[in-house]
């Protein structure tokens, strides 16, 4: 490709911008993230499936977002953004999935009881306590 | 010496790249790959947060409920949403009106952007301060330090966009639609819409699920 020593403003990347593309975007992700503000307005849904059905709504404007706002696509001009892009994609999966993996992993070992576990499940440290009680006691 | 009679590469005088507008180089192309890397990167940087997120989320408990939910303001998001997707949909627009070489409707563009991004940030940081105000501050455990961490860093790159978008104005009225000016303002467009991609994933995993996980 011999852009640069023309008119940069024939270059194909000026050329990918798009009006109606841009606007499909604005209206398509504002009616996306209102549908998941929605779902989270009143509490009513359960903790999974509010997580669950968000998450998908984030995954469609994210990729609404990909494909008008960054252009990823297979263009002469775009190809190797793209590539870059979903070799990318392994890397965060990586990241945040075995991070998270690991630590859920720990915490499972390692029985770390936060607040709001505890009222789940009240019982963890009660009969430690009461054991530690009885010796004091016996003692 | 000449090439002819030895083939060996003087280091001093050969030449392995050729620097500007030499044929077959497409400098732009070069310049805005390099900074979708970049972005990528930063884009690692984010996903550290988000693992740092999903980890400490674990000790969302040791936050009461109500502070959570002042925390957690979906309305309040849902309004910075709108007006980010709005800026970027106007930087669209400047990038549309650059493919005419309209200098005015760039300018208008980026203008009307750079407004949203403020307005913008005018709004996070008023929230950010009512938090703060209340008692709600990052030290108070770790959840809360990484929900105002993966904010505030979200909230300074909207800064460096208004910023480098006023820059951006300057050159453009200093120099006209020269290379250079042409490769940065497609640099700032890759920067500011990806703003909008990772406000997605705050909006959605932050502040709509932040309280129920």
């Amino acid at each position: 490709m011999t852009h640069s020593a023309e008119n940069p403003l024939h270059h194909p990347e000026v050329h990918q911008a798009s009006l109606s593309g841009y606007v499909a975007n604005f209206l398509i992700t504002v009616l996306v993230m209102t549908a998941a503000l929605w779902l989270a307005r009143d509490n009513s849904l359960p903790a999974g499936s509010l997580v669950g059905w968000t998450s998908l709504l984030a995954l469609v404007a994210v990729l609404v977002q990909a494909y008008l706002l960054l252009h990823m696509n297979w263009s002469k001009a775009q190809i190797w953004h793209t590539v870059a892009m979903i070799l990318f994609v392994p890397l965060f999966v990586v990241m945040i999935g075995l991070t998270m993996w690991m630590f859920h992993g720990l915490y499972q070992r390692t029985a770390i009881a936060m607040p709001h576990q505890t009222m789940a499940a009240p019982m963890h440290p009660a009969p430690a306590a009461s054991a530690a009680a009885h010796t004091v006691k016996a003692a | 010496m000449s090439a002819s009679t030895n083939t060996r590469m003087q280091p001093g005088s050969t030449v392995l790249w050729e620097k500007g507008d030499a044929a077959g180089h497409d400098a732009l192309g070069t310049r805005t790959f390099g900074f979708w890397l970049y972005m990528l990167t930063d884009a690692m940087v984010y996903a550290a947060l988000f693992a740092a997120f999903g980890v400490l989320a674990h000790n969302a408990g040791l936050t009461s409920k109500s502070m959570l939910a002042s925390v957690f303001d979906a309305q309040a998001a849902y309004r910075d949403t709108i007006v980010l997707f709005a800026s970027v949909l106007a930087y669209g627009y400047a990038m549309v009106a650059l493919k005419k070489g309209s200098r005015t409707g760039v300018a208008i563009g980026i203008i009307v952007a750079t407004i949203l991004g403020v307005i913008f940030l005018n709004m996070v940081t008023g929230d950010l301060e009512h938090l703060f105000s209340q008692g709600v501050v990052p030290q108070l455990n770790g959840f809360l330090s990484i929900v105002f961490t993966l904010v505030i860093y979200h909230a300074l790159h909207i800064v460096v966009g208004v910023l480098w978008m006023l820059v951006m104005l300057m050159q453009m009225g200093r120099d006209g639609f020269t290379s250079n000016v042409v490769y940065r303002l497609i640099n700032l467009r890759i920067f500011w819409h990806f703003q909008a991609v990772i406000w997605v994933f705050l909006f959605v995993f932050v502040y709509l699920q932040g309280k129920v996980i």
